[in-house]
């Protein structure tokens, strides 16, 4: 459907990109397969799947990891940005097809991606004044939280220059608001053919390392707590 | 740096035969919220011990090498060189800033496997000769004696029979043994050289449940070492070496069960690693000594009075028995028969804190004074719990909580799970 549309130059290129991006993570991905699962001779003391399922459900809960609950504000601010992020790509879709949402719908959405913005503002300060965060970072780490931030900023943008909050009916075209469409594409572009090149890749990654960690302690039977070949009374 | 060593050692991140590796050096996102879940950045607040540093310096040469960016781009994702000063910093953090303890693992935001990094990246530093002194000579020792210690055979051999003599006055059997080399028994047990050198009573406490027990079991001269540095030194062929060597007692001797003594990283290598340097599984059953008596408790075949041993009891839960080898049901089952006032260390279980000892510290000299400081951390633990005994299926635990003991003035008694059941024992 989205290929028999007519689209302008610059939404074609967005499409590209994101051709583009989805490829080489599809290439990431099939390596990834091909390499497969370890090889273990070690004879299993648990079960694989239920430490893999665990893996993605309760060992990512806030109260099993200090990550999360040493750091409950940072992590909120993470959760609403990872949020924020997927909602901004999915939104890409109706934006390039011209479905924007409407009246109360817009305002939540603008409302919600404003705060993970900020989120991602305040990631991105903290890595720059905390001294352990800055000793471990690279400027790809800046990079990638410009990019999604900025990109979800435009998002904003884009909704509110497309929607009819003011009066039902009405579109108000705020001023600037032609030219930010064409910068929102360019950098939905620039932002799609940077994912494949630094850590913004961990959206792929991510998965397989809590399938590992699930295989790893499963398999041991370290998760889901408690032995499950366990004799003992 | 002789260019064939580095290219053995970079030859480590190209991968091996699963998406493990390439998951790892792949996933860490810098957030850096795993700090607080190392002690040492828990003891010391520098931001080099953040164990997502330790990621970063394995990852950063496998980006160099390996990717696209790190190969054209290298500023701009922090890709490094493998030079004198990456190894100089490799060989500070991933040796000496380590116990490999894993605690991280479980609490990083994205779910890396991080102390099998720091295990990649030691490997590395292996196959460049870079493994420190101090711990190869461990390695060394095991690879010419047979044992970590160097203990002659005849030592052994003299010690046993002693001990023998007391297990036979204190069960009151003159037909009491400690069996040595004896074939076709259904035990081939194993011992921590520590124990025959330093901690011969818990060679009898484990003699005295196995006959009280009714145990067919034996002891080899010729490989009895549980331990295997080589897990941390990280050269796989020297921890194939010995792990083999094992492995070939069992069956030269054809037991049925090869049972591990306390020993956290020894149960490990053996028990999880050790099939997979030899690159086949075991046709003989694997147990740890914790596992094993809680069989004789279910079994009845041995009895505890839990009046006996006097004194609050906690437990250390090591690192490589419970984290990485999901044993932390059965030792607490044990204490409920064995002891009648138990309480839990906190955090434990899977979430335990470190020692402080493993990882090879205690072989590694000159990184003493890291060490002691992260013990801090568990003498704070220890202190909370109020107990006089601190217990622990671990000897290289032992050791460091009797150094931790002594240096932060506990005042406790640190004592295996054998020598408490051995106590319990009526």
């Amino acid at each position: 459907m989205i290929l028999s549309m007519e689209f302008a130059w610059f939404q074609w290129m967005a499409l590209s990109a994101l051709a583009i991006c989805l490829s080489v993570l599809t290439f990431h991905l099939i390596r990834l397969i091909r390499q497969g699962s370890p090889q273990d001779y070690s004879k299993s003391a648990g079960s694989i799947s239920r430490g893999v399922r665990y893996a993605f459900t309760g060992a990512m809960s806030p109260a099993r990891k200090a990550s999360a609950y040493l750091h409950l504000p940072t992590y909120t601010a993470g959760l609403i940005y990872h949020s924020g992020t997927f909602l901004s790509f999915f939104l890409f879709f109706f934006i390039i097809t011209g479905n924007f949402p409407e009246g109360w719908l817009t305002l939540l959405i603008v409302s919600f991606l404003a705060i993970s913005a900020l989120c991602g503002i305040g990631i991105f300060i903290k890595r720059m004044v905390k001294q352990e965060l800055l000793s471990l970072s690279n400027p790809d780490d800046f990079i990638s939280n410009l990019l999604v931030t900025i990109f979800q900023v435009f998002t904003v943008i884009i909704l509110l220059c497309n929607t009819n909050l003011i009066s039902e009916g009405t579109t108000v075209q705020l001023p600037g608001c032609p030219t930010a469409q064409l910068i929102y594409f360019f950098h939905f572009t620039l932002l799609m053919l940077y994912v494949p090149v630094g850590k913004l890749r961990h959206l792929l990654y991510f998965f397989a390392a809590r399938y590992h960690l699930g295989f790893f302690y499963g398999r041991r039977g370290v998760w889901p707590s408690g032995n499950i070949n366990s004799k003992a009374g | 740096m002789k260019e064939d060593m580095k290219s053995k050692a970079l030859s480590k991140l190209n991968s091996n035969g699963s998406s493990r590796l390439l998951t790892q050096l792949n996933s860490c996102v810098h957030c850096g919220l795993c700090a607080e879940s190392c002690l040492y950045y828990e003891a010391f607040r520098d931001a080099r011990f953040v164990p997502a540093k330790k990621v970063e310096l394995v990852a950063s040469v496998y980006r160099r090498y390996y990717t696209l960016t790190g190969k054209t781009l290298p500023w701009l994702t922090g890709a490094k060189e493998l030079d004198d000063k990456m190894i100089a910093e490799m060989i500070d953090l991933l040796y000496g800033a380590c116990t490999m303890c894993g605690r991280c693992n479980l609490h990083c935001s994205i779910g890396l496997d991080i102390a099998h990094v720091v295990f990649t990246g030691r490997s590395m530093l292996a196959d460049m000769n870079l493994v420190p002194d101090t711990l190869q000579a461990t390695v060394d020792a095991a690879i010419k004696t047979g044992n970590n210690m160097a203990i002659p055979t005849h030592e052994l051999v003299d010690t046993i029979k002693w001990l023998e003599e007391d297990l036979r006055m204190e069960v009151n059997d003159d037909n009491a043994l400690i069996p040595l080399d004896e074939p076709g028994k259904n035990i081939l047990y194993t011992l921590n050289p520590r124990e025959p050198k330093f901690f011969p009573l818990s060679i009898s406490a484990m003699a005295k449940i196995f006959h009280v027990a009714g145990e067919s079991w034996t002891i080899s001269t010729k490989m009895y070492d549980v331990t295997n540095y080589g897990y941390f030194s990280g050269n796989e062929q020297e921890a194939s070496e010995i792990a083999g060597r094992l492995h070939r007692e069992m069956e030269s001797l054809g037991a049925k069960r090869c049972v591990l003594a306390e020993c956290g990283h020894g149960s490990r290598a053996f028990r999880w690693e050790a099939p997979n340097y030899l690159g086949k599984a075991f046709d003989f059953d694997v147990l740890t000594s914790v596992e094993l008596i809680a069989e004789y408790i279910r079994d009845g075949r041995i009895k505890l009075d839990p009046g006996r041993l006097k004194g609050k009891v906690t437990l250390h839960d090591p690192c490589n028995l419970v984290r990485g080898g999901g044993i932390f049901e059965e030792q607490r089952y044990i204490l409920k028969h064995a002891v009648s006032d138990f309480t839990e260390m906190e955090p434990h279980g899977p979430d335990n804190l470190c020692c402080g000892g493993g990882g090879g510290q205690l072989a590694m000299g000159e990184y003493n004074e890291r060490r002691m400081k992260i013990a801090g951390l568990k003498a704070d633990q220890i202190r909370k719990t109020g107990a006089k005994i601190v217990c622990t299926p671990c000897h290289n635990c032992v050791d460091q909580l009797i150094q931790t003991n002594a240096s932060y003035k506990l005042g406790v008694k640190i004592m295996t799970l054998a020598e408490v059941v051995s106590e319990a024992m009526v």
